[in-house]
């Protein structure tokens, strides 16, 4: 008798702790969806100060860049292995993505800015069913120059499958990732990126 | 042996009441991750059910709410290169003789030189005339569009819509 009602007491004492952390734990995340994905919206792009946003294929921070080979808007192959040396911001973009096309600009500038010290920017368009004239349409009516290549769903699941947009890797000159951002930082932001990959991976 | 049963039956009724609490308070808000959070749906289906009256044309409206913090493309977007957010239906038994989405709102977009956009937040409504035979039917379709919060953008997405239609 004592031992099964020590048996039901203990029970009890079980799901009331069960319960306990499971209220606890809805009002913990109640508290932080107050806060609407933080990690990947800064409140002014612009002029926000503040680290870059995580990214989906943030876990490749410090390891060896995922090597690609994909089509230019020419129909040429292009390779990451064919900038091997070189710094290298790989830019995933699409044309119906806003706030990819308004920091594209930034890249144009920075890759005359910094092409003494090799740095090289490659777009990888993410218009699935898009035509290479589109794309190149749509990169024009952006202002950019540097290469841009299509889509292959392949390359973007080595990068963390890019379920968001932008979403730029900064790969240094020995093929390692140095840092990556989801959304659009702000232009100091990226510069500051840029340059700690030209300082990343030996001169 | 009786009291053994009511022992026995208090643990298993405590059991089956904590559990399923226990389990929707871990799942209420999301065990989803951020990878979940990038592919589930920013837009969410307000109408489940109409009530029409048979065979005379009507005006209903379908209503959706865009996630606070996001917005989506509008039915008429400023640039021709932004998706539209376009509402496809199968009619079924029903006529659909026409529909008529919301005028969008404006909304910046504040990064470098910046950009006009013409967007649906909050709630948005989509009127259709609609005439029903008598009877209960579904009106299905799927809403496509694509959403952004203030630096990034997801890949558009098919919201489906499942709508009960009864017709008195």
């Amino acid at each position: 008798m004592g031992r099964r009602l020590a048996v039901l007491a203990i029970m009890i004492g079980l799901v009331a702790v069960l319960f306990w952390a499971g209220i606890h734990n809805l009002r913990h995340r109640r508290a932080l969806s107050q806060v609407p994905h933080i990690t990947l919206i800064p409140a002014s792009p612009a002029d926000d100060n503040s680290p870059a946003p995580e990214a989906e294929g943030a876990e490749l921070r410090g390891k060896d860049a995922p090597p690609f080979t994909l089509t230019d808007l020419s129909g040429k192959q292009v390779s990451l292995a064919d900038f091997k040396g070189h710094p290298v911001v790989v830019n995933f973009w699409a044309t119906w993505c806003g706030p990819c096309k308004l920091e594209m600009p930034w890249f144009q500038e920075f890759s005359s800015k910094y092409k003494g010290q090799g740095l090289e920017v490659l777009g990888l368009s993410q218009d699935d069913g898009a035509s290479p004239r589109d794309v190149a349409d749509a990169a024009k009516k952006i202002g950019v120059t540097y290469p841009i290549l299509m889509p292959d769903e392949k390359v973007a699941k080595k990068y963390g499958g890019v379920d968001y947009l932008p979403e730029t890797f900064y790969i240094d000159r020995a093929g390692k990732v140095v840092d990556v951002t989801a959304g659009a930082p702000s232009k100091d932001q990226m510069e500051a990126l840029i340059q700690k990959t030209i300082a990343a991976g030996g001169a | 042996m009786k009291r053994r049963f009511i022992v026995k039956k208090v643990a298993l009724i405590i059991t089956a009441i904590a559990i399923p609490l226990v389990a929707a308070a871990q799942i209420s808000l999301g065990g989803l991750d951020r990878t979940a959070q990038a592919k589930k749906q920013h837009v969410e289906l307000l109408t489940d059910s109409l009530q029409l009256t048979a065979n005379k044309p009507q005006d209903v409206e379908l209503r959706f709410r865009v996630e606070p913090g996001f917005h989506i493309n509008s039915h008429t977007p400023k640039d021709e290169l932004l998706i539209p957010t376009v509402l496809k239906l199968d009619p079924g038994s029903l006529h659909i003789a026409g529909e008529q989405y919301p005028p969008g709102q404006h909304f910046r977009l504040q990064i470098g030189s910046g950009e006009d956009l013409d967007v649906y937040q909050g709630e948005f409504r989509v009127m259709l005339r609609v005439q029903a035979p008598k009877g209960a039917t579904t009106l299905a379709g799927s809403l496509r569009y694509q959403a952004c919060d203030t630096a990034a953008c997801f890949p558009a997405k098919l919201l489906p819509v499942q709508i009960a239609v009864t017709a008195h």
